[in-house]
This record gives C-alpha cells, sequence and structure tokens, in this order.
C-alpha cells in the first residue's frame, strides 16, 4: 500500500480515535474518526442482512442512534436503500427533492430528530454486504468529491473492521496476533482475493462472508500476505477444509 | 479497417447501452471487439480505485495470466504510464523497454506479446481509467486503428457515465467505486462457480454471462443469486 494512499491516510485517523479511546480499532472509531474529518454531525453502523435481522452497532450520538434505529424499525431511509441496492445514497437536504415522498415516514421523523443531510454508505466488497455506514449533519450539505472519497474510505475500512470482528469465533487459531493486522490489505487489492474467496464457498459450504474471514484469518495465523494466500487458493496449492486445517497440495499449476 | 465491420461494431455497441443493461457484461463485449476489429491478441479495461490503483474491469480473456499482467501494471508498465499523464502509450517493440518496464517486459513476453498500447479513458479534465491492447507481434500501429482504439476507450466512459444516470447517483467517484464493487462480485461468483464445476476462469465467466443473456438477466443479478444460493439457477449449476 502507497503510505500517501487515501486509505492509508484513513487508517491512521481511526487509529488515532482508537488510541484516545485506549482500545483496538473498531467499527466506532471509524464513526468519530468521520465526524472529526467530515462536515457532519455524527455517524453511526447499522449491520444488515438478507436473511436475518439487522441491528445498530454503534453510533456517535443521540440523533445518529435514531437515525439507525428509525430506519431499522420503519424499514425504510437511506440505509435501507444504500443496502438494497448496494449503492452511496446521498441526501443533501431532507425538506427537498421529493425525499419525503420517498421515505413519507423516515424524512419527517429524520428531521423532527434534528438531520437535515443524511449520507449512507454500503459496506461492501462484491456480495458481501455486512451493513451500512450512516452520517448526518442538522444544516443542508453537500459532499464535494474529496470528502466524498474520503467516506468511501471510511466505510471501507468499517467492512473490514466489522468482518474482522468475526474472526475470533470462526476458526481462527488461539493466540493469533492481536487486531489491525489486516488492514494492510485495503490497498492491496487483487482479483485473486474476490475469486479465492468464491472458492471457499465451495470448499468449505460456508456463505460469501465467513468465506472471506475465514481466508483473512488464515493469511493472519500464517503471517502471510492476503494476496499470496489467495493466489495459492485460486492455483490449487492450497485447499481449505471444513473441519480441519487448509491443506498444502502439489498439484498446482 | 474493414468499414462495415467498422460500423457493425458500434451500432452493437449502441443497442447494449440499454436502460438497465449491465456494464461488466457491456465492458467484455467492448475487449472482444477491440480484438476482433484492432488486430489485438487481447484487451482489458482498468479503472482507478479510491486509491488511484488500477483495477481490471472487463478482460477479452478471464484466463489468470492476462489478468496478472494488467494487474502487475499497477507497479509499472503503459497503463500506470497512461494513467498518470492522461496521454496515449504506444509502444510498437517491448523489446525495447526492458529498461523503462523490466518487469511488464518480462511477464508480457512470458505471455506472448510483443506490443502494446494504452489509451486513456478521459472524463472532461480527469483520467478515470485506461484501455490496453495487446498484439502478438511487435510492430507499428496503423493510426487509424488507434484512433478507433481510442473511440473504443471513449464509448467506455460513455457507458460508466450511462450507468450512472440509470442508478441516479450525482457523484462521479461514487458510481465509480460501484462499477468497481460489481466487478469484485463478478470475481466471487467465478470463484465459486469454477470451484463447484471444476473448470477455468475464464469458461465460468462465459457461463456466468451465457445464462444471463439466455433469460434475459442482468449479468451482476445472476452473479449475487449464485453466490447467495437464493436461486436454483437450473443449467448453470449441475
Amino acid at each position: 500500500m502507497r503510505a500517501d494512499s487515501r486509505s492509508a491516510r484513513i487508517q491512521v485517523l481511526v487509529a488515532e480515535q482508537a488510541a484516545r479511546r485506549g482500545a483496538p480499532v473498531g467499527v466506532v472509531d471509524v464513526c468519530t474518526a468521520a465526524v472529526a474529518a467530515l462536515p457532519v454531525g455524527g455517524a453511526g453502523v447499522s449491520a444488515m442482512s438478507r436473511t436475518a435481522a439487522s441491528h445498530p452497532l454503534c453510533s456517535t450520538d443521540t440523533i445518529s442512534e435514531q437515525l439507525e434505529e428509525l430506519q431499522l424499525t420503519l424499514g425504510e431511509g437511506p440505509c435501507v436503500d444504500a443496502f438494497t441496492h448496494g449503492a452511496a445514497v446521498l441526501s443533501s437536504d431532507l425538506l427537498t427533492g421529493g425525499l419525503q415522498d420517498r421515505w413519507p415516514v423516515f424524512a419527517d421523523a429524520a428531521l423532527e430528530a434534528g438531520a437535515r443531510a443524511v449520507f449512507a454508505l454500503p459496506l461492501q466488497i462484491g456480495a458481501i454486504s455486512p451493513g451500512v455506514l450512516d452520517l448526518y449533519a442538522d444544516v443542508p450539505t453537500v459532499l464535494d468529491a474529496e470528502q466524498l472519497a474520503d467516506a468511501l474510505a471510511f466505510a471501507d475500512l468499517a467492512t473490514l473492521l466489522l468482518l474482522d470482528a468475526r474472526i475470533d469465533g470462526t476458526g481462527a487459531q488461539a493466540g493469533a496476533p492481536p487486531r489491525d493486522h489486516g488492514l494492510e490489505d485495503l490497498g492491496g487489492y487483487r482479483a485473486e482475493i474476490d475469486q479465492a474467496t468464491g472458492i471457499l464457498t465451495v470448499q468449505l459450504g460456508v456463505g460469501i462472508d465467513e468465506a472471506f474471514v475465514r481466508l483473512r484469518a488464515h493469511a493472519y495465523t500464517q503471517g502471510r500476505r492476503l494476496a499470496d494466500v489467495a493466489a495459492d487458493v485460486v492455483a490449487h496449492r492450497l485447499r481449505f477444509l471444513p473441519d480441519s486445517e487448509p491443506k498444502r497440495t502439489d498439484n498446482g499449476n | 479497417m474493414n468499414q462495415q465491420l467498422l460500423a457493425k461494431t458500434f451500432v452493437e455497441l449502441a443497442d447494449n447501452l440499454v436502460a438497465d443493461f449491465d456494464l461488466i457484461d457491456f465492458l467484455r463485449l467492448l475487449t472482444d471487439r477491440c480484438v476482433s476489429m484492432l488486430d489485438a491478441s487481447a484487451a482489458g479495461l482498468l479503472l482507478a480505485d479510491g486509491d488511484g490503483k488500477l483495477r481490471v474491469m472487463a478482460a477479452s480473456d478471464e484466463e489468470v495470466r492476462l489478468l496478472e499482467l494488467f494487474q502487475l501494471q499497477n507497479d509499472e508498465g503503459p497503463c500506470l504510464e497512461c494513467f498518470s499523464t492522461g496521454a496515449p502509450v504506444i509502444v510498437p517493440d517491448l523489446t525495447r523497454e526492458a529498461d523503462r518496464w523490466p518487469r511488464f517486459v518480462t511477464a508480457a513476453h512470458r505471455s506472448g506479446f510483443g506490443a502494446v498500447q494504452a489509451l486513456p479513458m478521459r472524463l472532461r479534465a480527469e483520467t478515470v481509467g485506461a484501455l490496453n491492447l495487446f498484439r502478438a507481434a511487435p510492430g507499428p500501429f496503423d493510426a487509424p486503428d488507434t484512433l478507433i482504439a481510442q473511440a473504443l476507450a471513449d464509448v467506455a466512459t460513455i457507458s460508466l457515465l450511462q450507468q450512472r444516470s440509470t442508478q441516479r447517483s450525482t457523484a462521479l467517484n461514487e458510481q465509480l467505486q460501484t462499477a468497481l464493487n460489481s466487478r469484485v462480485l463478478i470475481e466471487q461468483a467465478k470463484g465459486k462457480l469454477a470451484e463447484r464445476q471444476s473448470i477455468d476462469m475464464e469458461r465460468a465467466f462465459t457461463a456466468l454471462r451465457g445464462y444471463a443473456r439466455a433469460h434475459n438477466r442482468r449479468l451482476s443479478d445472476v452473479a449475487r443469486a449464485f453466490i447467495d444460493d437464493s436461486e436454483p439457477l437450473p443449467g448453470l449449476v449441475t
């Protein structure tokens, strides 16, 4: 990852929030860092799923908390749309643009709560979509290109942190290195990582989210780069097994 | 250049830019046409992500080694140069560039390529990606062909904007991110299908795309349904 990259800079901002809190980096630090960096008053993250109940995970203030709960209770709002369509929903002013028609109950309730602009950014890596990052401002607000790019980078980091939080429970080894380890692969995108994730859904018989978590957990515990582990999986040099450790094979090409 | 083929291709591309078209499916068609029209052996389209890293959106062949050759250009190569300068990079003889791009030239040679060009995908003042064309034999590129290649790169850029307007998004970088994510979805589906059917990545891609076309569905919708196991998809999965 280039040290001057956007994702690297965002990662530092989030790590600073965690250090201030004296805790390992978590999704809540993405929220506080986003509020500090962007022209918004609050931020919140909800865990969302197509098959299970959605629930709020964290928020920086009571307005954010209300916005998360409102949307999940009502089943409408920018965060619901962002999750459904897999694309950001940027509402710079809830009083305009027919938004009160689009979300008849939510728009009024959100205004009542004190929000005027709401931005919902889906947390996603292809078909993996564990939730949504919501930002709000109490005045009409347009994010410029740089701010929006930063907001998207905050959402990317929140995605990995949310998935990382599941690693402990999914076959990663005890004594795994502490958190914050895996974020280096934010900037190391390789198509093989996505292909390997798809391959693991078959080898392990699990859903796409868990396949990705298991792939990353293996890379951490072995102290290897995610892209290298993924390349081994794609080339059939490494095979994951449902009930035991991944096995190296020699039938690679 | 065969004028009839050229006209037919642009009509075909325009025909495919219908409402609710699938971006990845469309860009694959475009790279395929680059190969058939432009005396190219392989073609790829790369788009920059939020970190300015180039990512493959479509390629005329999904084989792993070709994708590698595109990805490698995040470190060095004509695409990186084209993207950072916003100008075409034309290399008639790759063997002469071994000092400039040692790793890229070695990898391109190993894949059997002797010449390469990279053309910018430009949007107003911004360069958002590049079209990369490889040819097996070294030698000069026809100037008219390069103009057509640039026109095809421009069509690729237009398709991104078209996608943008159909999705009601107002922000370009958000729309690029959505486009990149649709490619991630395809890679995940390719991996799952390749593993399940014991086929290679190119066959997995063409099977997904063939299923989508036969059932008049968007490729990304089929890919998601396949990953989520939310539909039986008879004929795709045996």
